[in-house]
């Protein structure tokens, strides 16, 4: 895996919750909210979340297999409108490697029932370690989860 | 309720001179006040300047009309010679207008190197900061050959 390679990409993901606008915000802007569904697969080791959410302020949680490679997400957020938008762009690393690095931007927009949410993400992937596909179905997966937690 | 418009343009161009030169016209700063405003009544001014990984630059891009936008640079990738890529939030008066993540990648072409800029960028003043990125990007790119030349 020697050669530099960078694969861009981007993929829109849309749901609606059933819950008010407010309710879906805060569970990205509200550190122990976040921490709650913004984790790897149940079988994966617990990782320390951390949240400073502010423009200019980092996220960063790592987790993996038991005694497997290590993922890393580290962020910093670029923009935030209440109950609107957040902008951040973070980027990946298994173990050492840094895999990819991603704009990420999540809309919130009301409807009559709920919040209907659009996450838009442009992706560069480097070196052959991932791609689009994979980090969707990835993301799909967090926002079930997202799902899950404002239905508790 | 704000919109954001997201897009991606890429851009191509081919230089007279191997990467390394290419690369070092990116990675000095005193290079990139040259080539990156892209007209002659356009200033660029550089408040801080840290190429690394995790390094910032912020730039000032001043307009004949004396508007101006502020440019945050946090370089996240930088592979020497191959590619850097970086996130970059733009700032006009008061108003976040942008937020991009740009990578460019350079390719040795025998005595020549193929460089492939590219934006992906979320604009939250309709597509007005698409277009910018557009015109300003492309007039860069084409003073950025004049680095080159002999």
């Amino acid at each position: 895996m020697s050669k530099r390679t960078a694969t861009h990409a981007t993929f829109v993901i849309e749901r609606e919750y059933p819950h008010p606008l407010a309710k879906v915000f805060a569970a990205f802007a509200d550190p122990k909210s976040k921490a709650k569904w913004f984790v790897g697969p149940e079988n994966w080791e617990k990782s320390n979340h951390q949240l400073d959410f502010r423009v200019g302020g980092k996220e960063s949680v790592s987790g993996g297999p038991p005694g497997g490679t290590v993922h890393s997400y580290n962020g910093t957020i670029w923009d935030i409108v209440e109950n609107e938008r957040i902008v951040l762009a973070y980027d990946m690393h298994l173990d050492e490697q840094r895999i990819s690095v991603s704009l990420a931007t999540t809309e919130i927009k009301p409807t009559p029932t709920g919040a209907h949410l659009i996450y838009t993400e442009q992706g560069v992937y480097l070196d052959g370690y991932d791609d689009a596909g994979q980090r969707e179905e990835g993301t799909q997966q967090l926002l079930s989860q997202l799902g899950a937690f404002l239905n508790t | 309720m704000t919109t954001i418009a997201h897009a991606t343009i890429a851009m191509e161009r081919t230089y007279a001179a191997s990467a390394a030169r290419v690369f070092a016209a990116w990675s000095d700063v005193e290079a990139r006040k040259r080539w990156s405003a892209p007209a002659d009544n356009i200033r660029i001014e550089y408040k801080a300047a840290d190429f690394r990984e995790g390094g910032k630059d912020v730039s000032r891009c001043i307009e004949p009309d004396n508007a101006d936008y502020v440019a945050t640079v946090t370089y996240i990738d930088i592979r020497k010679d191959h590619r850097i890529v970086f996130a970059e939030d733009v700032v006009h008066g008061n108003t976040r207008v942008s937020a991009a993540l740009i990578s460019m990648e350079l390719t040795p072409k025998g005595a020549e190197t193929r460089l492939a800029l590219t934006m992906q960028i979320a604009s939250f003043d309709e597509a007005g900061m698409e277009a910018g990125y557009q015109f300003g990007w492309n007039a860069a790119l084409d003073n950025l050959a004049k680095e080159f030349v002999q």
